[in-house]
């Protein structure tokens, strides 16, 4: 069993990283106060109506799989969104993307994302991008709305929830497209590469918790768990203490506007034997693959399914002894669009394994979501969405619950929006 | 398998006569053309072809240039309005964003690359089209925003309607026809004809395509979503 952590000290001041992700943020924020430009703003209220069976979740120190347990029936706040762009001269824009999701994190606001783009005009059918700061890897065919949301469903996938709590790329990434259909061809071809750091605790959540189909997106100095609640402790995933940046490559196909066909190779390159004491930080040395296809058809059905499968590694508990999780995932979602009003559904099935933790953290399970979405005008949105996880989990045995449980969740979501992000 | 080059046969005048009647017509201005072209275009399982664009090239006369025109292609709801336009050479058209977001333009078609620098509303002078060809546009914020300018130097163009058919009146003469969609997969080449038509006459067309056609852009989805 994974001991407590032993060196939990929340009130340590604030890495460098931190403090130059949040210059960073500053700088971005007054240069967009004094640019020249166009500026475009997102807002938005998502309140829930919530029904659930399930155990507390990370969040709230527990080992549930879904965001709200059912000591949260009744009113929730799904999320409050604050979001801008801000051109920066012609070819340079920055976003900013604020948060609430009340999940008693350390701050009660929190940035998602915080990105500079340089996108220069293509020339001769090729387009460079380029994006520094902290923002997601080209991963989740399913997370297309605005910030960073699932238009299908609320909650996102087991795999798509995962990259939500614990994978930010900090750093910069670079990408290359062939426009094919703006020089008379059917296709578009990019490829993706990026360097990071400030993401050694990704996979902190996989190895103790496993996987969970959630909504909350963890703020960049936000934190996974609470202090004092094992097994996540409050645990940061994004923090370096190693001195080793993380890298990705991916490509990227599209036929038209109707098929996007995406694979990606990510690894932290983490030191999985440095331990941040001063923090209870494990640094979790995590690789995987991903892949995924999204097909669009005629008359509003819409197919998604999506791929990973990786292991992440820590020393940090047994001292002179790696651990490992290998882990896969996959989900396959289907959804239809009747004007207006949208019908998804999909199935999860997610798997961690345990090596070298005496069986902690093994967790196996499978999920069926369903969704229904009408978008009344362009600001009021509703969902009505039942999620049920049925899942077996060594930790949740280990730390006294029950090893299988079916939870079961349901929402009722209720979200105006204003600017870009409507409808 | 190559569609017949003509679907409907046409009149048996002497070319030399029609050509004659043609270049008086286009000469004087005082002789009306009487002729009508009709050409429709049907895709592989006899479905027509609605928006396609049909140029129309005298063989036997000399060609008189399209006047240039202003056209203006709007961007509502992060999409192009309209999203396909035949224009003729030396036209010129005015891009207006509409849109609560800024847009930016480019194109680089070998017919005309250009960029309009992040905009709202109408702030850029119209752009002048002056050589032939397809030219392509699109947003480069917004990817999911595509459009079409053909600029012809062709003296009769235009576009299939509902039923796929496109008709004009001309002199009587011999004319070359040729059809282009974005859509299209057939080599446009292959799908040119020649057709004759006598004044006061009426010659039909019909050009069929060999495969269908690529599929629509698909318009229903909310313009907020990630392309």
């Amino acid at each position: 069993m994974q001991p407590p952590r032993a060196f939990a000290d929340l009130s340590a001041p604030p890495r460098h990283a931190r403090r130059a992700a949040l210059a960073l943020a500053t700088l971005a924020m007054l240069t967009a106060t004094g640019a020249r430009g166009a500026t475009d703003w997102e807002a938005s209220l998502d309140l829930r109506l919530v029904s659930s069976d399930a155990e507390p979740s990370f969040m709230e120190g527990g080992l549930g799989t879904t965001r709200f347990s059912g000591r949260d029936d009744g009113l929730q706040l799904g999320r409050a969104r604050l979001a801008l762009t801000q051109s920066l001269g012609e070819l340079w824009s920055m976003h900013l993307d604020a948060s609430m999701f009340d999940d008693k994190d350390r701050s009660p606001v929190g940035l998602t994302e915080a990105y500079l783009l340089f996108r220069p005009y293509p020339r001769n059918g090729l387009r460079f991008r380029l994006k520094a700061g902290a923002f997601y890897p080209p991963i989740s065919l399913e997370n297309r709305a605005a910030g960073w949301e699932s238009p299908y469903t609320l909650s996102f996938s087991a795999i798509n929830s995962w990259l939500a709590l614990e994978v930010r790329t900090i750093g910069l990434e670079g990408t290359l497209d062939w426009l094919g259909t703006r020089s008379g061809h059917a296709f578009d071809f990019g490829v993706t590469g990026g360097v990071f750091g400030w993401n050694q605790g990704a996979g902190v959540v996989l190895a103790n918790d496993g996987f969970a189909l959630t909504d909350r997106q963890t703020p960049l100095f936000g934190r996974v768990g609470q202090p004092g609640a094992a097994p996540l402790e409050g645990a940061e995933p994004f923090l370096q203490f190693d001195h080793r940046e993380g890298v990705y490559a991916g490509i990227e196909l599209r036929y038209l506007d109707r098929v996007v066909l995406r694979a990606l190779r990510w690894d932290n390159r983490a030191e999985p034997e440095v331990d941040d004491a001063s923090v209870a930080n494990y640094s979790q040395d995590t690789r995987f693959n991903s892949a995924g296809v999204r097909i669009e058809g005629d008359y509003g059905w819409t197919g998604i399914a999506q791929w990973l499968d990786g292991e992440t590694t820590t020393g940090a508990d047994w001292p002179g002894a790696l651990s490992s999780w290998p882990f896969r995932a996959e989900f396959a979602l289907l959804s239809k669009r009747f004007g207006r009003h949208s019908l998804s559904v999909r199935y999860d099935r997610f798997e961690v394994d345990s090596v070298g933790a005496d069986g902690f953290g093994a967790q196996s399970g499978h999920a069926w979501t369903a969704a229904y979405v009408f978008n009344a005008d362009a600001h009021w949105r509703f969902t009505l969405e039942w999620l049920q996880v049925i899942s077996s989990s060594s930790s949740r045995a280990d730390l006294g619950g029950p090893p299988l449980l079916t939870e079961t969740e349901l929402q009722l979501a209720v979200r105006y929006a204003l600017g870009a992000s409507s409808y | 398998m190559r569609p017949p080059a003509r679907a409907c046969h046409t009149v048996s005048v002497p070319r030399a006569l029609a050509g004659l009647v043609a270049l008086l017509g286009a000469l004087t201005g005082a002789v009306a053309p009487a002729a009508t072209l009709v050409i429709t275009v049907h895709a592989p399982g006899g479905r027509a072809v609605p928006g396609a664009v049909v140029t129309a090239w005298p063989l036997d006369a000399p060609a008189r240039k399209p006047a240039a025109m202003h056209a203006v292609m709007d961007q509502v709801n992060r999409a192009f309005v309209p999203d396909l336009m035949v224009i003729p050479v030396g036209s010129t058209v005015t891009f207006p964003n509409s849109d609560s977001v800024s847009h930016q333009i480019y194109s680089f078609s070998p017919a005309k690359r250009f960029q309009l620098p992040l905009y709202h509303g109408t702030p850029y002078p119209p752009v002048h089209f002056d050589q032939a060809g397809v030219v392509t546009l699109g947003c480069n914020i917004h990817d999911e925003m595509l459009a079409y300018l053909l600029v012809t130097d062709a003296p009769y163009y235009g576009r299939t309607d509902a039923s796929g058919t496109w008709s004009i009146e001309v002199p009587g003469g011999h004319y070359q026809i040729s059809i282009w969609h974005p859509r299209l997969r057939d080599e446009a080449a292959d799908l040119e004809r020649e057709l004759t038509v006598r004044d006061t006459d009426r010659a039909e067309l019909t050009i069929r395509l060999v495969k269908s056609l690529q599929p629509a852009p698909l318009t229903d989805r909310p313009h907020s979503w990630d392309y």
